[in-house]
């Protein structure tokens, strides 16, 4: 009965077909143009509705910005004024290149400029929700991908500092293997400080664990080796003296005589 | 000779005695101190004398020497912070117009050298008298390659051993020394040292320097050249680095006033090969790190040294007299960590002894190359004020 009701109207012309129709009478290249203008409309509504979000960002950065510009300055004001940095100078060594007034005035501005970001973003992913429509949150990915970034500058500071104590000692120990071995402690260092950037990131999973384990793993025995082969000699020559005062019962024989007398001293 | 008993019942007494001199030696071996002790009494009137030491007292002293406890100190090869605050305090309580202070194996001090000392200070015309010890040729290195020439071209002072393990104090030196050093305590874990010589400049202060013959200078004891070469250069520069405002402006150094002279090379062979083979080896690791504290063209000295053999193994006066103050300038900067910029001296230190011992086994006596090496610091000297204010510029 239905399909009897649907011929008769299209037989009268009362029916009309909504758009987009695929009626052979419509050209490919007007349904591309209806697709993207569609896709257009849709972006720009997202971009009107997140826009207010953009400009409070940057209205809140500017503005503790600007807050924070002027409290560094009257601080440095106030302690030049109580005398900040020669107190500091009493009270002990001042080590830092910059003076205790500034680094104070530095800190204080970019705590403020840090405060701004964090208000702007909570502003920017308010606009943003309300606009897709949808329950989301930028601020938790953006303090995952701030501590990410923090653990790697830390983790290559780390490596650096630890790869250059190695080094200078191992070289002040005359070891020959003392590059590769401050190269084996900074790639150790790194490597894990790559696993917790991921880690913090939840990128990966069980891949990362199961890859720094390899690679940690990896790196730890290519040093045994290299350390446990360099010094191979060393250790069977221990052993063989050992072995030998075992064997004959002896108390350690008399120690070796020691080298010619040196004339050099050094304090 | 009196007994051990009625020095420590003199000891004792509470109101420490007065005396026109106080003697305070750091805590030594009982016979050593007995033969100190003996030395004393001999070039000394013994009521105008009083001597403090926190070393037990032996078994037999010169009679009517008056011997007072001190209190505890460092047992360490050198003067530190807390020794100069017990010669003050001590000096203060007895109301002593002078102050000598001996440090560990003062008893090989001859007694005319303990007079000059003493008496130089008594007589009221100089605050800080420096012994000059007659040392064998390769003997307290640190102090010829570093100590002395850049005390030497920035304070303008002659000073031979700007840490001399004795000195004498004019009461108001002594007392300059004990507020620096109550100063410098709480900020050095251990226990730090004080720059005698570089104080008394700064003070304005009169200081001269006796001969007084050969000593048996203090070895570290534990302390490898690593650590130790990092504490006493580290020491120096912090003390460099809180004096720029004096040295930076130019001064002259009074003329040498004494002949050059040196005990003779004894027996015995430096392992110069072993030095250089460090210093070539350094220079295959580290030139990383040096290219961050030394500008261009001392690295291309360093090329030129790494290539060399070890019979021709030299450093340049100017070369070492650049690298110290490349460090002294980095140290100032922070540009690497502390510990890392003292202990990537260490090599370049090693390269100068080994270069010094084979310029002395070439005939060259050790005191006119360490005199010639100070006059090299001096001539650099504006390199090192240039560097120190503009950094940046290291073609200065």
């Amino acid at each position: 009965m239905m399909i009897d009701f649907t011929a008769t109207m299209l037989q009268q012309g009362r029916i009309v077909i909504p758009f987009p129709s695929y009626s052979e009478n419509v050209s490919i290249w007007h349904q591309i143009s209806d697709a993207l203008h569609v896709s257009i409309y849709r972006v720009l509504s997202l971009l009107i509705a997140v826009l207010p979000g953009i400009l409070a960002f940057f209205v809140a950065l500017a503005i503790f910005a600007v807050i924070g510009k002027v409290i560094s300055v009257v601080l440095r004001w106030l302690l030049k004024a109580f005398d900040f940095d020669a107190r500091m100078a009493r009270g002990g060594e001042w080590t830092s290149s910059s003076s205790p007034t500034a680094l104070v005035a530095r800190i204080t501005f970019w705590l403020f400029v840090l405060l701004g970001l964090l208000i702007g973003v909570s502003a920017f992913d308010t606009s943003y929700a309300v606009g897709t429509a949808l329950s989301f949150s930028l601020l938790p990915y953006l303090t995952h991908g701030v501590g990410a970034i923090l653990i790697l500058i830390v983790g290559t500071l780390i490596a650096r500092f630890l790869a250059r104590s190695v080094l200078i000692g191992a070289v002040n120990a005359q070891l020959q293997y003392a590059r590769f071995l401050s190269l084996g402690v900074k790639w150790l260092v790194l490597v894990l400080t790559a696993a917790m950037a991921l880690e913090h990131l939840e990128i990966g999973g069980a891949i990362v664990d199961l890859a720094f384990s390899i690679l940690f793993g990896g790196i730890v025995l290519t040093l045994s080796l290299a350390v446990g082969l360099g010094s191979r000699d060393l250790v069977s020559r221990s052993l063989e003296s050992q072995l030998d005062r075992g064997e004959r019962g002896v108390p350690p024989a008399a120690p070796p005589q020691p080298p010619p007398a040196e004339t050099i001293r050094h304090f | 000779m009196a007994t051990a008993d009625s020095i420590s019942e003199l000891s004792s007494s509470s109101p420490p005695p007065t005396a026109d001199l106080l003697v305070l030696v750091t805590a030594m071996l009982p016979e050593q101190f007995e033969a100190l002790l003996t030395n004393l009494a001999a070039v000394f009137p013994m009521e105008g004398l009083l001597i403090a030491s926190e070393s037990p007292l032996p078994a037999h002293v010169p009679e009517k020497l008056r011997v007072i406890a001190a209190p505890p100190a460092n047992a360490g090869w050198s003067l530190t912070a807390p020794d100069f605050m017990n010669a003050y305090e001590l000096g203060q309580e007895s109301q002593a117009r002078a102050v000598l202070m001996l440090g560990p194996g003062a008893e090989s001090l001859g007694a005319g050298g303990l007079r000059l000392l003493a008496n130089a200070v008594l007589a009221g015309g100089v605050d800080l008298a420096v012994p000059r010890y007659s040392l064998p040729p390769h003997a307290g290195m640190i102090n010829s390659a570093v100590l002395y020439p850049l005390t030497r071209a920035l304070f303008a002072t002659r000073a031979r051993f700007p840490l001399a393990p004795d000195l004498g104090l004019s009461i108001r030196m002594a007392q300059r020394l004990a507020t620096l050093g109550q100063h410098a305590l709480p900020l050095d874990q251990g226990e730090p040292l004080l720059w005698p010589v570089a104080e008394a400049a700064v003070a304005g202060f009169t200081i001269d320097e006796f001969d007084v013959g050969p000593r048996s200078l203090p070895q570290p004891i534990g302390g490898d050249i690593n650590s130790i070469l990092a504490r006493v250069t580290g020491s120096l520069f912090a003390d460099i680095e809180a004096k720029a405002a004096y040295w930076q402006r130019a001064r002259r150094t009074p003329p040498a006033r004494r002949g050059l002279h040196e005990e003779p090379l004894k027996d015995g062979a430096a392992d110069v090969p072993r030095m250089v083979e460090a210093f070539k080896f350094a220079y295959s690791n580290l030139l990383e790190i040096w290219s961050l504290v030394l500008p261009p063209h001392s690295l291309l000295g360093l090329k030129r040294l790494s290539a060399m053999s070890v019979s021709e193994f030299r450093m340049p006066d100017t070369l070492w007299a650049r690298i110290v103050y490349d460090f002294l300038v980095a140290y100032r900067q922070r540009t690497i960590n502390r510990g890392h910029l003292l202990g990537a001296l260490i090599p370049l230190y090693l390269g100068w002894v080994a270069g010094h011992i084979n310029l002395t086994a070439s005939g060259v006596s050790a005191e006119s190359h360490i005199e010639a090496l100070a006059a090299a610091f001096e001539a650099e000297k504006p390199y090192v004020v240039a560097r120190w204010r503009w950094p940046d510029r290291f073609n200065a």
